[in-house]
C-alpha cells in the first residue's frame, strides 16, 4: 500500500529514504521515472511520487498527456485498413497505426477470421511496444488461447476520457482505490449496459437502448471534466436518471 | 507597467491539445499548446530522436524572420530539456501564441529593421516549459529564464532585471539567460556592448532570479531582504507552486 507521497518535477532529486528497498526483490520503476546509471533515479514528469514498500516499486502518479503504448495495456482501437495478414488499428489521433494480425483472435484460422471493415472498433491488449517499432496488438490471450473479453466491439459508442480516469476505471477496486462509483450507481438504478475501458483514454458503452448509452457516456464525461467525488457522482446519477424518465 | 508584478499561469487551458498553458508576466501574455509525441512528417523524421517543432505566433499579423529566429533559439533549448531519445521518429509540436506585449508610448513597436525581440524570450520559454509539463512529456529537467539589462546611469552601469521596453531601448546591453532545475546554464543570448565583468554580474543576477530556491536557504533570505526590489520573483518556486496546484487538482480522488 502507499505509504509516502510528494510532488516531484522533472529532474528533482529523490530523497534516498523514500526509495523502497528489499533484501531479495529488485526495485521496480513505474511510469514517470528513469534510471540514470550508476545510481540516480530521476522523475521525468510532474506528479505525485508514490512508493510501494510491499512491492518495492516506485512510480509517479499523474494525469494528462498523450497515451504512450506499453505492453499488456488494454486499449480500444479503430481499424483504419486491412492488409494481407493484419489490420492497421489507430489508438490515438496523429500517431502511427498499431498492427493487429488477422490470426490474433480467439479460434481464428485463415478461413474463419473476423472480418473488420475500416472504422470498426476492437478491444485489444498491447503485445509489443517499444520506441523503435510501431505497437502490436492481440485480441487473444497467448497462454490460454481464449479471448478473455477482447475482440471486436459492435454497436454502442466511444467516449473520450482523460488517461487518469481510464486508469482509475481499470483498477480492480475502482470505488475504494479510484474513487469512481458512477458506473456501479448507474447499474444499481436498473440501467442495462456494458462498458469497455481502454487505457488510451477511451470508453466504449454498449446497450440495447440508445438513451442509456448516451446517459452513461455523459455521466462519465461529466465526472471526468468536473472532477466529481463519490457523493457528487451519486447526485449526478440521480439527476440524469430523473431527466431520462 | 510594473516590472515586479508577480507572474501568473494557468495550466491545461485548451481542451483539445495534449497540454497547454497561459503565462503572463511583465506585460507579456503567452498561450502555449503542446501536442506530442505524434507522427512526424517525412522530412522532419529523425531515426533516433524526436523532432521538436516550435512555432511562435505574434500578437498581430503573421510571423516573419524575427519569429523564425526566436523559434530556433527556443527549439535548441527545449530539445535539451525534452528526452528526445525516448521517442524516435516522432514529433513534439509546441505552438506559442503571443497574446499581448507591454504597451509603451515611447518605443516604436513596428520595427523597420529586422531586430531581435529579446524581452519576450523568457515569457516564451516559461510558457513552453509549463505547457510541456501539462502535456506530461518526459523531460530531463525543468527550466526558468530571466532577462537582465545593463543600463548606464551617470557613468555607472546598473543591472535591471525584467526591464520595460523603454529600458531595453536605452540599455547598453540586454541579456537573456535560462537555467535548468539542476542549476545548469541552458540559454545565454546577449545584445549590445558589454565587458566580461558586466556579463559575470549579469550571470550572477540571472542565476539568483532563476535558481533562488536552489540556493542555500540562509543566503537566499539575506538576498531577499537586501534587494527585494530588483531581485524579481522566485521563478523556480513559482513553477513548483503552479504545478502543485495542478497535481493536487488532478489527483483529487486520492
Amino acid at each position: 500500500m502507499t505509504t509516502e507521497s510528494l510532488l516531484v518535477l522533472p529532474g528533482d532529486e529523490i530523497d534516498p529514504s523514500l526509495i523502497p528497498t528489499h533484501k531479495k526483490n529488485p526495485l521496480r520503476l513505474g511510469p514517470g521515472l528513469r534510471h540514470v546509471p550508476p545510481n540516480h533515479i530521476l522523475p521525468t514528469v510532474a506528479g505525485q511520487l508514490v512508493a510501494d514498500h510491499r512491492k518495492t516499486s516506485l512510480y509517479v502518479e499523474y494525469n494528462g498527456g498523450r497515451y504512450i503504448p506499453s505492453v499488456s495495456d488494454l486499449v480500444i482501437g479503430q481499424v483504419t485498413r486491412s492488409a494481407a495478414d493484419l489490420y492497421y488499428v489507430n489508438l490515438n489521433p496523429y500517431t502511427p497505426n498499431a498492427s493487429l494480425p488477422h490470426l490474433a483472435f480467439e479460434g481464428a484460422t485463415k478461413k474463419t477470421r473476423p472480418q473488420l471493415a475500416p472504422g470498426a472498433l476492437v478491444y485489444a491488449r498491447i503485445s509489443l511496444a517499444n520506441r523503435h517499432m510501431d505497437p502490436e496488438l492481440e485480441c487473444v490471450s497467448a497462454t490460454t488461447g481464449k479471448a478473455e473479453g477482447l475482440g471486436p466491439l459492435t454497436g454502442g459508442m466511444i467516449f473520450d476520457i482523460s488517461l487518469g480516469l481510464a486508469r482509475r476505471l481499470l483498477m480492480a477496486r475502482s470505488r475504494e482505490a479510484g474513487g469512481i462509483a458512477v458506473l456501479e450507481l448507474l447499474g444499481a438504478e436498473g440501467l442495462a449496459f456494458e462498458t469497455a475501458v481502454g487505457r488510451n483514454g477511451k470508453v466504449w458503452v454498449g446497450s440495447e437502448n440508445t438513451k442509456t448509452v448516451v446517459l452513461v457516456g455523459r455521466a462519465l464525461k461529466e465526472t471526468d471534466e468536473k472532477g466529481l467525488d463519490v457523493e457528487q457522482q451519486k447526485k449526478l446519477v440521480q439527476k440524469l436518471i430523473k431527466q431520462m424518465r | 507597467m510594473p516590472a515586479t508584478r508577480e507572474p501568473e499561469a494557468d495550466l491545461s487551458v485548451l481542451p483539445k491539445a495534449d497540454g497547454s498553458a497561459r503565462y503572463s508576466y511583465a506585460g507579456y501574455t503567452v498561450t502555449g499548446s503542446v501536442n506530442g509525441p505524434i507522427e512526424a512528417q517525412r522530412r522532419d523524421e529523425h531515426a533516433y530522436e524526436a523532432h521538436v517543432d516550435v512555432i511562435v505566433r505574434p500578437a498581430a499579423g503573421v510571423g516573419g524572420t524575427r519569429e523564425r529566429h526566436l523559434e530556433t533559439t527556443l527549439q535548441s533549448s527545449l530539445t535539451q530539456l525534452i528526452l528526445v531519445k525516448n521517442f524516435p521518429r516522432s514529433l513534439i509540436q509546441i505552438v506559442l501564441q503571443v497574446e499581448s506585449a507591454p504597451e509603451n508610448d515611447y518605443v516604436n513597436t513596428k520595427l523597420v529593421q529586422a531586430s531581435l525581440n529579446f524581452a519576450i524570450i523568457p515569457a516564451l520559454l516559461q510558457t513552453a516549459v509549463l505547457a510541456l509539463l501539462s502535456a506530461a512529456v518526459p523531460m530531463r529537467a525543468t527550466a526558468t529564464s530571466a532577462i537582465v539589462a545593463v543600463v548606464s546611469q551617470d557613468g555607472a552601469s546598473e543591472l535591471v532585471a525584467d526591464p520595460s521596453p523603454r529600458e531595453v531601448e536605452a540599455a547598453q546591453s540586454v541579456h537573456v539567460l535560462a537555467f535548468t532545475s539542476q542549476d545548469e546554464l541552458l540559454l545565454a543570448e546577449s545584445e549590445g556592448d558589454f565587458t566580461v565583468k558586466e556579463w559575470d554580474d549579469v550571470y550572477d543576477t540571472a542565476k539568483r532570479i532563476c535558481c533562488q530556491s536552489g540556493a542555500t536557504k540562509g543566503e537566499s533570505i539575506e538576498m531577499v531582504l537586501d534587494e527585494k526590489g530588483d531581485n524579481g520573483p522566485d521563478m523556480r518556486q513559482f513553477l513548483r507552486s503552479t504545478l502543485e496546484t495542478k497535481v493536487v487538482a488532478d489527483l483529487y480522488w486520492k
